[in-house]
């Protein structure tokens, strides 16, 4: 515990030294469409750690807030599934909901949860995997939140398939259900599902909904 | 005072909405953000402590509120400016709150500016409540310590291009007012006692005290 605390408050000195002037902060309703350039785009993100960005193919910007209490908790329940099975089997690494993909359109998003092959990952240099790194992880999981219009997240996960990703889950908490997403097929819609199956892009990880879709 | 109630309106019918909290975006002046002018009242109308302003490109200018002494020079320029005017009745004179939307569809607030009377009668009622599509007879920039000269020097620039008929640019940190004009070379005037309004401000001579000047 204590060495913990002890690097966040050395990085945050870090940042705090060479840090740029703050600027102004700008009230953001979601009506209103912001376009900015990619390098301005990490730079936004440099200043606000504390809002999820993301950012559209045709430079749309997208800023959400943190997500709520019970959000959080099953972005966790699902990171935490996820990780436990794929540190036992030893052929990828899992990213949690901070983790940010520069997909080939351009686009920068940032799964809930995702998972990439070992090879494809250590292909990837060491620049590219401290920024949004380019490159499209086989699996993406996305969980509604009640603030997400669900035409967008269904156009998230479709985008993602169409960027090569093998395997998504659409995990609806609101209408209890998950949407699965597979190249070359119509989602399949699964009502209040106990489990998941990883299929063969996670093989042998099955993804225990309690806690979830409840 | 009728801008303030306008500006309240739409807060007012936003809060009988439920309550959600929108993300407050973090914008260094390095970062460039583009809007287009439905996006940009709206950004306007919740960021009522911030001074926004439109360029042509779209692109959205964030400025943070003055620093208390360039409000201080800013309230000389235009209380000289309002008093002049009140007395020659020839115009409408605008505090650095007034927004325009000028032809290139730029939207920008100078910190002082002018119109002839007969100019702004002309406008609809709409138009003067919103970002009126006037272009200002007369402008004036106050250069606060955070602005680079060579961005308020293209502003002045920008005004001019638009039809802009007399712009000062005073910069109390290098004590000179830059006088621009169309069609005449910029006159740049050192450390200048007061500065005179021309035939575009008939009569209106501003006493530079306090704004230059530290004497005030």
């Amino acid at each position: 515990m204590t060495t913990t605390t002890t690097i966040e408050r050395e990085r945050t000195d870090i940042q705090a030294d060479p840090g740029p002037p703050p600027g102004a902060t700008l009230l953001i309703p979601a009506d209103v469409r912001m376009i900015v350039a990619h390098d301005d785009f990490e730079r936004l993100c440099a200043a606000n750690r504390d809002l999820r960005l993301e950012l559209e193919a045709d430079g749309t910007l997208i800023v959400m807030t943190p997500a709520s209490t019970d959000g959080g908790g099953r972005e966790l329940t699902l990171g935490a599934q996820l990780w436990n099975w794929s540190k036992a089997n030893g052929q990828g690494k899992a990213f949690g909901p901070s983790a940010g993909y520069t997909l080939p359109d351009g686009s920068v998003k940032a799964p809930d949860a995702s998972w990439i092959r070992r090879e494809r990952l250590d292909a990837l240099p060491r620049e590219e995997r401290d920024r949004f790194a380019r490159i499209v992880p086989d699996f993406a999981a996305e969980v509604r939140s009640p603030s997400d219009g669900l035409n967008e997240v269904r156009a998230k996960m479709a985008a993602y398939i169409a960027h090569g990703v093998r395997l998504g889950w659409l995990i609806d908490p609101i209408r209890r259900t998950v949407e699965v997403y597979r190249p070359g097929r119509e989602p399949e819609t699964l009502t209040a599902p106990k489990s998941l199956s990883g299929e063969d892009v996670l093989p042998g990880f099955t993804l225990d909904l309690a806690d979830i879709l409840d | 005072m009728a801008t303030t109630v306008i500006e309240r309106e739409p807060l007012d019918i936003e809060a009988a909405e439920p309550v959600k909290a929108l993300p407050a975006l973090r914008v260094s002046p390095d970062v460039c953000l583009r809007v287009d002018h439905e996006g940009f009242a709206r950004l306007c109308s919740l960021n009522g402590d911030l001074r926004l302003e439109l360029q042509a490109d779209g692109t959205l200018v964030v400025m943070s509120p003055a620093s208390s002494n360039t409000g201080r020079q800013n309230a000389l320029l235009t209380t000289r400016l309002t008093m002049w005017n009140e007395a020659a009745k020839l115009g409408v004179a605008f505090d650095s709150s007034a927004g325009f939307t000028l032809p290139d569809g730029s939207v920008l607030g100078p910190d002082a500016s002018w119109i002839r009377r007969d100019r702004w009668d002309s406008l609809g009622p709409d138009d003067r409540d919103g970002f009126a599509r006037i272009v200002p007879d007369f402008v004036a920039e106050l250069r606060s310590p955070s602005d680079s000269l060579q961005k308020v020097r293209e502003k002045m620039r920008g005004y001019l291009s638009q039809g802009v008929r007399l712009g000062w640019l005073i910069d109390p940190r290098s004590k000179i007012v830059e006088v621009y004009r169309p069609g005449r070379d910029v006159e740049t005037l050192t450390a200048p006692k007061q500065v005179s309004g021309g035939d575009v401000l008939p009569g209106f001579t501003l006493d530079l005290a306090g704004i230059l000047h530290d004497e005030a």
